[in-house]
């Protein structure tokens, strides 16, 4: 019992050991400038305008959701144009971000991870290290700028194709028209409604890039090694993003 | 592939920021270089009202609420942001109120001459932050849905407790009585029906000898329709004037001849003194006469003296006998 115990407290320590050579690498990394400068734009194309479609099919039908369930819950006393106040708020503040870094903790995270991964396991890290090349600055610092970049784009881009697919069921779809679904969301509208989202994505897309990177370069063992951190990197990823939907919310909201 | 990469990217990029910009940009209802021009209004509190709140002037949205902030002298400054094409006149006042049952709040701009702010405690907020000085305008905050609905629960506590007063008022004794009460009210009303109904024959009986009545008056009003008819008739011929005129000339010689009678009347009176004062002398002569006074009385009653007067008579007579036949006896004439 208490060797279990003590082997446990020593695992924990040694990943968040781990974790913090990692972090601290990283931030190294970010001295080498001229490396990470020429890879990350091709990093933001493949985390970023690459994501954008899978995106943008996600949010447009989150907006038809959101229309008709707030249609379907404001009834009676509440006036229907409310359904724009859901809509605008729901996916603004939260919908558009956190369902847009789900998708692209999977997408994103477990890429990167079976990417590096592979690569670890196939000893071309090894490589860049024999060739004295920092990996951090050619594999992660890239990738996380990347994400960190393009994700509020993604987001924005989804949050806005969310709105018009909830403002078009809306007119279609329910009893209301044009002018009262954008009266109920100019009613509520504040600056931060869009800052918040922004700046929480930013955050999404940094720690999604970051538990990819880590994940993939402790790859150990063979195929079988990358799949568990690929897994792990969705997982983590995702859970990560939950938690600091929660932490922003706490703190900023 | 590179290059492409990167138009890919600041495409994507680029049309982001424009979305998000123009979204911001549209749901904040800013318009890009046209700055609005901004108004402090100065509140004892401001309620519900935050930054980001809507501005509205007679019901159409002119604005925003800029800025909420403590103020000297415990007050509260709400800067306005209102559009620069609205021109507002007079001498605003700012009434910051629920926009809805939901609560969203908004500044309403009004006249403080407005006939509309009765609600004295508005008036008097209005008042006070006036007072303030002129550098904002004077704001006052009405109360929120809250505020009402627990004025509402209040209230609502008050008619419970009323209930149960009365409840206890009307206990199963008192109920015993207001059954019994009931029970005779409704005997006496019985009665009551029972008189109505009667009165009610009376009345149609009342009701039938008024309408014969009315027929004998309607028959009445037929003959004398016709008898005004008639005179119509006699009217339009010239008779009833002629008539009028002879009557009007007999009123005229009554008239003249009251008057005459009332000269003779007024105569008569004066003769009737004259013959009262007649009657009084005679009244008089005859009780002296009874009396025996007097000249006249005691010729009547003395025979001396009517003897006497008999004698100077005849002498008188004598006398002037004499006189005719010697009239140069008794008168001389002569010339020189």
């Amino acid at each position: 019992m208490y060797k279990a115990l003590s082997l446990t407290v020593a695992n924990w320590l040694s990943t968040l050991g781990s974790v913090g050579h990692f972090l601290s690498d990283v931030a190294r990394s970010l001295r080498d400038v001229r490396i990470w400068t020429g890879l990350t734009v091709e990093q933001m194309r493949r985390i970023g305008v690459d994501s954008v479609p899978i995106a943008l099919f996600i949010s447009a039908f989150t907006g038809i959701v959101l229309s008709m369930q707030a249609s379907y819950t404001l009834t009676g006393a509440v006036p229907l144009y409310f359904v724009g106040t859901a809509v605008g708020k729901g996916l603004l503040l939260e919908l558009g971000p956190v369902l847009t870094g789900l998708v692209l903790a999977g997408r994103v995270g477990a890429n990167i991870a079976a990417e590096l991964g592979t690569m670890k396991v196939t000893e071309q890290v090894d490589a860049l290290e024999t060739l004295a090349y920092d990996p951090h600055s050619y594999l992660v610092v890239p990738r996380v700028i990347a994400a960190s970049v393009m994700f509020p784009i993604v987001v924005a881009m989804a949050s806005a194709l969310g709105i018009v697919t909830g403002w078009l069921t809306a007119v279609n779809m329910l009893e209301l028209s044009t002018f009262e679904f954008f009266k109920g969301i100019k009613m509520f509208y504040q600056d931060k409604d869009i800052w918040y989202g922004l700046v929480k994505s930013i955050s999404f897309g940094f720690v999604i890039a970051l538990v990819g990177c880590g994940m993939g370069l402790s790859v150990r063992g063979g195929a079988e090694g990358v799949g568990r951190a690929t897994t792990k990197a969705v997982v983590y990823g995702s859970a990560m993003i939950l938690v600091l939907d929660a932490v922003w919310a706490v703190t900023v909201l | 592939m590179k290059r492409r990469d990167e138009l890919l990217v600041g495409f994507t990029i680029l049309f982001a920021m424009a979305v998000v910009l123009g979204g911001a940009l549209w749901l904040s209802e800013r318009q890009l270089g046209q700055s609005g021009r901004e108004y402090v209004a100065r509140f004892n509190t401001v309620g519900g009202l935050s930054a980001g709140s809507p501005v509205v002037l007679r019901g159409v949205q002119v604005g925003r609420v800029q800025e909420i902030r403590l103020a000297e002298g415990n007050w509260v400054e709400a800067v306005l942001s209102v559009y620069p094409d609205v021109v507002i006149q007079g001498s605003p006042a700012v009434i910051a109120a629920s926009a809805s049952l939901f609560g969203e709040w908004q500044a309403s701009i009004v006249s403080r001459d407005s006939p509309d702010i009765s609600d004295p405690n508005v008036l008097r907020d209005l008042e006070l932050a006036a007072a303030q000085g002129d550098d904002a305008w004077p704001g006052a905050t009405l109360p929120d849905i809250g505020q009402l609905t627990a004025q509402a629960g209040r209230i609502a506590s008050d008619i419970g407790a009323f209930s149960n007063r009365i409840q206890t008022a009307f206990n199963d004794e008192a109920v015993v009585h207001l059954q019994s009460s009931i029970r005779d009210f409704g005997q006496v009303a019985e009665r009551i029906n029972k008189f109505a109904d009667q009165q009610t024959s009376i009345l149609g009986d009342v009701a039938d000898n008024v309408r014969v009545t009315s027929n004998v008056v309607t028959s009445t009003a037929e003959v004398l329709q016709r008898i005004m008819s008639r005179l119509d008739t006699a009217t339009a011929e010239g008779e009833l004037d002629s008539i009028v005129g002879n009557a009007s000339q007999i009123s005229a010689d009554l008239r003249l001849a009251m008057a005459e009678f009332r000269d003779f009347v007024a105569m008569v009176n004066e003769n009737a003194a004259s013959f009262d004062r007649i009657i009084a002398g005679v009244d008089t002569v005859f009780s002296r006469l009874t009396e025996g006074t007097g000249t006249v009385a005691r010729l009547v009653s003395d025979s001396t003296l009517y003897v006497e007067m008999s004698l100077a008579i005849q002498e008188l007579r004598a006398l002037l006998a004499d006189i005719k036949e010697n009239p140069r006896k008794y008168f001389k004439f002569s010339v020189f």
